[in-house]
Formats: C-alpha cells, structure tokens, sequence
C-alpha cells in the first residue's frame, strides 16, 4: 500500500514536471560522448543544454528599469537572474585542471582547453552601467556563484582580443555595438567546490540521469577536467545554456594502481589480470552507474566513438550505430546502466609518434632565462599539415612581464623570416593597471618548425602585491592560437574561424623579497635610519669653532 | 659632590681641547700599536678557522619549510619494482657489452620510456674543445602530471659515468636502471603536482651541460646541440642518482656546485631525514666513512705520528674533530676550486636546487628496494611544495650531514684576516706619507738627552705619487690575462711545451725590470711601500668580497695571501731581494708547472661549465702574489 502510493507520488511529480517543461518552452537535453585517445586514456564530455525558447538577452537600455519577473523551471535561476541583472548577451566561463595534450588528445569537444580559469563576455553598449561595471559585477557574482576567484580578474587581467574570441552564437541587433571582455586566472585550482555549484544548475542535481555519473571522487582523480557555462543567444531558438563537464581519465593508470591498492580514495576491488587494462566501463571511470533517469530531459543521449580498424566489444549494445558513433538513447535503454567497452588486444603505447597529427599545429611555448629582471618569450610553432597554415597568435600577458616589440623575431630554421609574421596588433600594458594585448597573423610553411622569440622584463613589485607563497612566481596565462581554416579543418560554429588551441601556462620568476625575514628587515632599516638621522642631527646641531691646541709633549701633527 | 666631580675631571680648563689631546694621543696609541692589533686579527682569524671543525660551532640540521614533511608517507616501491630495475640493468649491462655507440644508448633508452606511455626523446650534442671535441647523446622523458599545468616540473636524473673518480670511466648502470624503474612506477600515481623529468646524460659532466643548456635555450659558444624536442615548466628541484657498485652500505650526499653554489638546505636535510627512518639507510656527507675507525684516521692523516692517531682515536671529541675536519676539508678544496661534485652541480646556474646521492658501494645490504622506496618518499617530499626553497640556508658548511655551521660562525675568521690586511695597507698608506727627518733627531742625540729627543724629530710630509704603483699593479692583472689568453687558446694546446719554456722564463723575468728602479728621494714616497699598502687594501677587499660569493675560496685566499703579503719588504741585497721574489713567483706561477692536471681539469672546467676558477687565479691571485713580489724587488 505505502508503496503504491510512493510509486504514485513519483509519477504526479513527473507528470506535473514534464507537464511544465513542454507548456514552458523550456528544453532541457543530456549528452556524453566518451572517446578512447591515442595514449589509452579515454575522454568524456558531459552536456548538459538548457534551451530558452523565445527569450532574447537583456537590453543594456532597460537595466535602470525593473526587469521582467523571471520563472523558470529547468533553466537555473541563479543563473538567469545574473545574466539579466548585468544584460549580458553571450557568456562564456571555463576552470580547467591540467595541460591539455593536443598532439595525443586532438582538439577537446569544448574548446576553452586553458589551464585556470578563462571568462570572456560578450555585452552590449549603452544604458546607465558602463560596460566596466557590469563587467565588474558580473564577475563578484559568478565568483560567488561558482566558488572561484573569479573577482580576481580585474583591470589588470581583463583585455578585449574581439579577433580570437569572436561570438559563438549571435549578437542582437541594437543601436549600440557589442564589446568583448576577457580574462584569465591561470592560477585558479578548479575541485570538488567549484563542482557542487555547478550541479546546483542542472535540474536534476546529480541524482538521476546522465549527471548522475559526476562522481568528484572520480573525476578529480582523472588526468584532466574541465567545466565549462556558456550562455548564447540564437535569433531563431531563444537563450541557450549549456553547460559542460570534459574530463580525461586514464583507465591503464586506474588499473594498475587497483591492482595495487594504491589509491586511497579506491578500494582494491576484482582482480583485473585477466582484463586489459584499457578497458572501461562507468563504473571503472566513474565508480557509478546510470541508475535512473532524468525526467525532465527531454533527450538523453550517450555518445561512444568506436575506434577504425580495431577489434572492440561494447556492452549493451547501441540504440543507434552511424559513422563510428555509437548512440544510446536512455528512453530506449533500461536502467541501470552501465556501458562495457572492451578490447581483446593488450594495449602497447606506440613508441613512434604516428604520422598523422590531429591537431594542423603544435605550439610549444617557454619563457627563458633564469634571472629575475630579465628574459625572453620563445614560441615554436610546427605545422603537421603538407600546406602552409595561417594561424592567430594571441598574448594576453599581464603588466608583471612586459614586451620588447621590437624585439621580435621570427625564425625558420634559424634564418631570420620577418614575411611570417603579419597584422601585428599591439596594446602596451601599463604598470600596476592594464595588461599587455598582442594579436598577430602567422603563417607556418608546411611540415616546418617557426621560431618566435621576443626579450620581456619583468616587473618589480610593490611589496603589497605579491600573492601569498611569494616565491613560488607568478602564473601567466596560456597564449591563444588559432589556425585559420582553409577547407580541411574543423571549424566547430564558424565556418571562417578554426579552433583555439591554448599553450600550456607558464611560471615567472619575479625578484621578491625575503617575506620570512621582517624581524632582519625591521632592524636593518632602523639601523640605517638611526645612522643616517644620528649623523644629520649631529652635524646641524654642533658648533664649530677654532680650538688653539698645545700640543703636549711627545705628541706630533702627524698623531693628529 | 662638586669635589667628587672635581676629581673626575681633567684638570683642564677648556674641555674641547682635553677632548681633541685625548684623542690624539688614544690615534697615537693605536698607530703605535698597530701591529699588535694586526696580530691578534690575524691570530683570531686563524684560530679561528682551525675551530670550524669543532662541535661547538655547529649545530644540528632541521627542516625549515613547513611544506616538505619528510618521511610522513607510505611507501608503494616493493620487489616487484626491484625486479623490473634488475630487468633494465640486464638490458643496459647487454648495452655495456655490445659496447653500443652513445647514439645508440640514448635511443634504447628514449625507446624504453616510449613504452612506458612517457613522451621520450634524444639530444646529441658535440662540445668544441681546445684539444679536439666532445658528443655525444642524451635521453630524456617527461612525464605530464595529472591535472597540473606544467609550469613546474621535478627533475630526477642519472649519468652514464659515475662520479667515482671524477668520471673516471665508470659506468652508471645501476644509476640508470633505477630511474627506468622509478619512471614506471610514479606513473601509477595520480597525485604528482608537478611534471617529472627523467634524464639521462651522457658522459659525465658534458651531457648535462648540454641539456640543461638546451632546456634553458642559453648557449654556448663552444657547444652544438640539438634543441629539446619536449619540454615542461620551470625545475625547482633536482636529484642525481649515482650508483655504482653492486650493492651499497651508506648513501653518500654530494652538494657542492659550480662557483661555489649551494643548493638549499632543506633539501638535503629532507633526503638525510627519509632516508634514515623511510629507508633505514645511513647517510653519509660524501664517500669516506664514519668516524671510529683507527684505520681510516690512519689513512686520512699519515702525516701524524703514530701516538697521536692513538690519542687522538681515543678521544671523542678529537675524533670527532678530526672527522668534520675531513669533510669540511673535501668541502673547501670542491668549493674554493668553484667545482662541481658531481653532475648535480650543473643545475645550480639555474636557479634549481640539486644534489647528488652517491650509492657508497660495498657488499651489502642495500640495493634498488630501499633507494627506490628513499627516491619515492623523497619526490613525494618535494611535490609538497607550494613554492620555491627558501625558507632554509644557502650559506652553510656541512660538518657531517647531521650537522651544520650557520654563516655567522664560519665567515667572520676570512673576515678578520682581510681587516688585518687592510689595516696592514692603510698603515703602510699612512707612513708614505710622512718621512722622519733623521738629521733632527741625530742632532738632538748628541745632547744626550733621552727625554727630548723625539720632541726635536720633524715630520716632513712627502708626496705619494700612486700613478706607478698603479702602473704596475695594472700590467701585472694585464700579465695575468695575457697568460690566460695564451693557456686557453688552442695555439698553446697544440704547442704545449716549447710555449712553456718559451713564455715562461720571459713572463716571470719581465717584472725584474723593477730592480733598475732608482731610490726615491727623501721628498717623495718609496714606490715599494706605496705598491704594499695598494697591493695590502686590494688583496684585502677581495677577500672581503669573495667571503659572500665563495667562503671555501676567500678562506684559501686568507690563507695564502694573508701572511705572504704582509710581510713583503725590499731588501739592500741583490741575493735576498732575488730570493724573495722567486718565492713569490713560485707561489703565485708555481701551480702550473708542479700540478698539470689540476691546472688542465680547471681550464676544461673553464671551458665547457664556466667555471671562473681558473680565470680568477690568473686574472686576480697571481697578479696580487706578483705585486709582492715586485715590492721585494724595488728599492726600499
């Protein structure tokens, strides 16, 4: 009886939800797509979309006036609410953990791949707020919201690259332009804090559906992970969100360490000798398995790219199979659910790096030099591709390193190449406010290596602005570039643009004083202090007068 | 009261002028005293060297960062690890009896972190030398850490060569099947915050020299190697493992790098810490061994008499002594050379703390289980950090690895020596000046009178014509690099000896030019006294100045210019001048004619690592010996 009524309760909720949703033009879809990498590893990209049909942004005009109440039933309020109280037509937030390995990896699903934090927003001009100060909210409150240091990222971070960070979706047509804002806080650590927020967005938590698998124990303990907010406009659709969680977990690692009873956070379970280590299911990458499904969804896919040319199994089997894709759709599927991907040979990691790259360029990039006034920026840019690819290089670098422009070279194969480099676009930073904003057009011949070197000082410091563990140095954040696209590469929303590829960050030293010794410092300076005002005092005060001296005996001028 | 002040007080009328006569005569008292204050600092400074061995002075080591938290882990390295590393070692000792080509090793091994899922790769590289020319290759991996950026990465490394005997020929194996088996294990861990670079150098010096140089992109003139093909984020830390022999009984620690640099100390007081209570193996400063042994005293001081070694092994604080004597004499004669003890010494130009852990060999107990299980928990130690070494010493003489002096209690005993120096040279600066009119005070002899005597002396003031004293002071620096201009061009190497015979006799006889100098008249100051007091204040602040850069070095300074210089007089006699400046010549020039090694091994330390050493001897100790020399040789 009382599980009757249990089963019932559940099913008016259901049905006065999945009522809600459909008379609300409000669409909520699910989707992960899991992918095995070269190196073993395998990638996963949760999406989680929320579609507002028929809304369009927030006119900056109208942000003195009361704004529209705002109801919502599966679009996050929270959300919403700062996303209008600052009118901000397209967002984009990403904190990620790790390098993200282009050569090995190829392009993520999200393209916002750099390490830390990056936010760029996209707002329209005009009303009783500057652009700064919405800029300025906006991001106090999405630090609040996501448990991150986002309000970090003030003048001194912000730049406006509108060449690299063009919008994804489109910009309404009002009478005031849009204008772009980007940050990034490369030392942001992203964990489990900035993950519970994130599922306070989703409708259904992490309780049921697809979601459900967001295991932090897991996740966290992958090779890399990401989360992403984007927040778009299309003129036909309305406001979509979408939400994203990529993580790269690596299944050899995870095995081999089990084995061993060597993660704390795993218990040794079923002895895997019998099974390849490369083998994956959701309870070995996520320790959980789809248990129920999200009600409100109104599709819930699950995407597996099935490799070319290799034996594999996968358990169960697939509602759909096209174009090495293998799609479950969980309304056809039986819960719960737990996806077996298996593979009868023993993983070898190939020793050759394999002829055909996934990615047209690969960007190395150091800062040399182990003095602390002074160094040099070298980036090596090395096209895989037969033809010669254009590329958008992008430095947001804050004022803490400051540029030679004139010092920048080109090379290939170390002859100086000054035709590579062209629609240079430089603003200079400014100490202690603005950062440095360097945009260029590159182009790479194909299948060579170009050197670009440019002489950087770094700044000194006010002693007041250096970041607790001072002498651990300073994150920069990653260059962009950009390949532009010629026919054969993926352009993911634009057909004129290719994709991001972000350079891992790098680590500055800057002269920093010994802040362990203030007691030193302290008595040091009074003793200068007391000496320099000691003699000062002595010599204004005295009076000098001639003293008529008789020598006594035995004593000479010489003595004197 | 007033009575009591009244006899206090001088009876004086005017007390400026009391003040003004008591200075004067306490000038006086100090002027005409000088030399025994100059003995006592020198005394000091000496007595107190000799005291830097003593327990007193030092104190234990302890961990200053809060981060490191050595020895808190459990360690995962067990047997199986330790066969895997004796796999590696069949296969690298197969290599060694192939007698496989540098290219080829660097390849093996590139190949065997390829199948470990590290990203792997080989630089060859080839060093221009004076005498023909060096390559070779090397291997390196890195391994991404999970969830990091990569901005900052640990270094764990192990050279072909072994340190024994300075890279005598041989080889490393064991060195290097370690790294191979530790490179397999840490990637089992997800909790790495920092990149992991594994390197293999080839040779022993050479090869790091040039991979460190291409990881920074600096070069080298001399030097031609081919760019990293990978690379990661800043190194903050280093380990060099060096092992050897079969097995090893204590893990010896090697810490001295190029121009005298340290690295931090926690870093080794951490090393010293895991790997007593983690791996449960002593830990030595250097290879030679503890102190007890009657046979090791017998060996490390022959020069004592028999009796004495017994005395001295019967007391504990001598033995002790003379223990720490050891290794702060193996410190200074590393230090002060500006030489590296082993390969870890390359980082330190770098801005990375490193060291070395030398596998003492000897027939047991230890192996690859307890240094691979030390090398865990020590990388685990250093993943800790949250930034920078800093917090611990980077000046600091090791008297035992459990014990330390801190800079206050060596540094002050160079320090004296160079004051007495300079008082020395300001003395004899003053008495240039002045020149005591003798016919005053003969006439006043006559008198007979003892007490009037010297009020009758006169002064004369005289000029101090410094421009000659300068003069030669310049040409023999200009000497000094000219003979380091000539020792490293390849000219002089190709023509070693007659050069020798030729060069030699012209430089060292050139300065005998200054016996043809004329005595001065009464009027102006002697040239010897003016180049004494010069050559006295220079040496001096030399001292004074290399004691913060390099103590090992300024003490060997203090040592051999302190006395030597000081006493540098003119004589009236041919014989005794030429004598005298034959002895100084031989002290300043001597070293390259008795040790031709030592002289060649500084040279190649100048050429391939930079090390300053041997242009510091020519360029600055030479010259300042020469210029005592030349004061032997001018009239007086």
């Amino acid at each position: 009886m009382r599980h009757w009524l249990r089963v019932s309760l559940h099913l008016c909720i259901s049905l006065t939800y999945v009522l809600c949703t459909e008379a609300s033009n409000e669409h909520f879809h699910e989707k992960l797509s899991l992918r095995s990498l070269r190196d073993g590893k395998v990638a996963s990209t949760f999406t989680f979309t929320t579609v507002l049909n028929g809304v369009e942004p927030r006119h900056p005009e109208t942000l003195g006036s009361k704004d529209a109440s705002q109801h919502y039933n599966v679009f996050p309020l929270a959300l919403g609410q700062v996303l209008r109280e600052y009118g901000v037509t397209e967002l984009h937030l990403s904190m990620n953990a790790g390098k993200w390995n282009y050569e090995q990896w190829g392009y993520p699903d999200e393209l916002s791949a750099g390490t830390g934090a990056e936010l760029w927003v996209w707002m329209g001009e005009g009303g009783p707020l500057s652009i700064e100060q919405r800029w300025d909210g906006l991001r106090n409150a999405l630090s609040g919201l996501f448990c991150a240091s986002l309000a970090t990222m003030d003048e001194q971070r912000t730049t406006s690259p509108s060449m690299t960070f063009i919008p994804e979706g489109a910009l309404p047509i009002w009478n005031r332009p849009h204008l772009l804002r980007h940050a990034s806080l490369p030392s942001e650590h992203v964990c489990t804090e900035n993950l519970t927020p994130f599922l306070k967005l989703l409708p259904c938590k992490s309780f049921s559906g697809i979601a459900s698998l967001l295991n932090p124990h897991r996740l966290f303990d992958s090779d890399w992970h990401g989360m992403g907010i984007h927040v778009l406009w299309h003129p036909d659709k309305g406001v979509e969100i979408r939400l994203a969680f990529q993580s790269v977990s690596d299944p050899l690692r995870v095995s081999r360490s089990k084995r061993r009873g060597m993660c704390l956070s795993l218990k040794p379970t079923q002895s895997s000798s019998t099974k390849s280590p490369q083998d994956w299911s959701f309870r070995s990458l996520f320790n959980r398995q789809i248990d129920r499904q999200c009600p409100v969804a109104r599709t819930s896919t699950i995407e597996v790219a099935l490799p070319v040319n290799e034996a594999y199994s996968l358990e169960p089997s697939p509602s759909t199979v096209e174009l090495n894709v293998a799609r479950f759709y969980m309304t056809n599927e039986s819960v719960p659910l737990d996806i077996n991907f298996r593979w009868p040979a023993e993983f070898t990691y190939p020793v050759n790096p394999p002829s055909q790259s996934l990615v047209p360029l690969s960007v190395q990039r150091t800062l040399r030099g182990s003095s602390q006034a002074h160094g040099q920026v070298s980036v090596h840019l090395r096209n895989h591709l037969d033809e010669s690819v254009q590329a958008m290089y992008l430095e947001t670098m804050p004022w803490l390193v400051l540029f030679y422009l004139h010092t920048l070279q080109i090379k290939l194969d170390d002859a100086p190449r000054d035709d590579l480099i062209s629609n240079i676009s430089y603003i200079p930073s400014i100490l202690h406010s603005r950062p440095t904003t360097l945009q260029a057009l590159i182009t790479v011949p194909p299948k060579a290596t170009i050197r670009l070197t440019m002489d950087v000082t770094k700044a000194f410091l006010r002693y007041t602005e250096h970041p607790p563990d001072a002498q651990r140095g300073w994150d920069l954040p990653p260059a962009v570039i950009v390949p532009l696209v010629n026919g054969t590469l993926r352009g993911p929303a634009q057909p004129s643009l290719g994709s991001r590829i972000y350079t891992p960050i790098l680590l500055v030293d800057l002269a920093t004083p010994d802040f362990s010794m203030p007691y030193n410092v302290i008595i040091f300076t009074c003793t200068v202090l007391a000496f320099l005002f000691g003699t000062i005092f002595n010599l204004l005060t005295r009076k000098f007068v001639i003293v008529r001296l008789t020598l006594n005996p035995g004593c000479t001028v010489h003595d004197l | 009261m007033e009575r009591l002040r009244r006899l206090i007080r001088r009876p004086t009328t005017d007390p400026n002028v009391a003040r003004l006569q008591r200075r004067a005569a306490l000038v006086r008292f100090i002027y005409n005293h000088i030399w025994i204050v100059r003995t006592l600092l020198f005394i000091g400074g000496y007595v107190w060297m000799l005291a830097i061995p003593s327990p007193e002075l030092g104190r234990g080591t302890y961990i200053d960062e809060n981060a490191l938290q050595p020895a808190q882990v459990n360690t995962y390295w067990s047997w199986g690890e330790v066969h895997s590393a004796d796999k590696y070692l069949a296969k690298l000792e197969e290599l060694r009896d192939q007698n496989a080509s540098s290219a080829a090793r660097a390849e093996f091994i590139a190949t065997e972190f390829m199948q470990l899922g590290i990203a792997a790769a080989t630089q060859k590289y080839e060093f221009t030398l004076s005498d023909g020319s060096s390559a070779g290759a090397n291997a390196y991996a890195i391994s991404p850490s999970p969830r990091t950026a990569g901005n900052e990465a640990m270094v764990i490394s192990a050279s072909w060569l072994s340190r024994t005997g300075d890279g005598d020929g041989t080889l490393n194996l064991r060195g290097v099947a370690t790294v191979l088996a530790l490179a397999d294990f840490f990637k089992q861990y997800s909790l790495w915050a920092k990149d992991i670079i594994y390197v293999i150098s080839d040779g022993y010096m050479e090869g790091m020299q040039a991979w460190l140089s291409a990881y920074h992109e600096t070069t080298q003139t001399n030097l031609r190697m081919e760019s990293l093909a990978i690379s990661s984020g800043t190194i903050w830390t280093a380990i060099n493992i060096d092992y050897p022999g079969h097995s090893f009984s204590h893990l010896g620690i090697f810490h001295e790098g190029l121009n005298g640099r340290l690295p931090n100390q926690d870093l080794i007081n951490s090393f010293e810490h895991i790997s007593k209570y983690t791996g449960g193996v002593p830990v030595l400063l250097y290879d030679h061994g503890e102190p007890g042994d009657i046979n090791a005293l017998r060996s490390d001081f022959p020069w004592l008499p028999n009796w004495l070694q017994e005395a001295i092994h019967d007391q504990i604080h001598l033995k002790t002594y003379f223990y720490r004597a050891k290794n702060i004499l193996r410190h200074v004669s590393c230090q002060a050379r500006g030489r590296a003890s082993g390969v870890h010494g390359l980082f330190h130009q770098f801005r990375i703390d490193a060291f070395t852990v030398f596998a003492l060999p000897a027939q047991g107990p230890h192996g690859f289980h307890a240094l691979g299980r030390i090398v865990e928990s020590f990388f685990r130690t250093t993943n800790n950090l949250l930034e920078r070494l800093h917090a611990s010493f980077f000046f600091y003489i090791f008297a035992s690895s459990t014990h330390f002096l801190k800079v206050g209690s060596f540094l002050p005993s160079a320090v004296l020596i160079s004051v007495a120096m300079m008082f020395g040279g300001l003395k004899h600066w003053t008495d240039a000046a002045w020149h005591l009119d003798h016919l005053v005070a003969v006439a006043d002899h006559k008198d007979g009178s003892s007490v009037g005597n010297t009020n009758q002396e006169k002064w004369i003031r005289r000029r101090r014509p410094v421009l000659n004293a300068l003069g030669i002071m310049i040409s023999t620096h200009a000497l000094g690099s000219l003979l380091f201009l000539l020792a490293t061009s390849s000219w002089w190497q190709m023509n070693n000896q007659q050069t020798f015979y030729l060069l030699f006799p012209v430089v060292l006889a050139s300065p005998l030019i200054a016996l043809t100098v004329r005595p001065t008249p009464p009027s102006v100051a002697p040239l010897a006294t003016l180049l004494k007091a010069l050559n006295l204040c220079f040496a001096s602040t030399v001292i004074s100045t290399t004691t913060v850069l390099n103590f090992s070095l300024a003490a060997v300074l203090a040592v051999l210019l302190g006395i030597p210089l000081s006493i540098a007089s003119p004589s009236r006699s041919l014989p005794i001048k030429i004598g005298k400046y034959s002895c100084y010549v031989i002290a300043a020039f001597g070293w390259m004619v008795l040790t031709p090694a030592e002289t060649s091994n500084a040279f190649w330390n100048w050429d391939i690592l930079g090390v300053w050493f041997a242009p510091f001897v020519c360029l600055v100790y030479a010259p300042l010996m020469l210029q005592a020399g030349i004061v032997c040789l001018l009239p007086s």
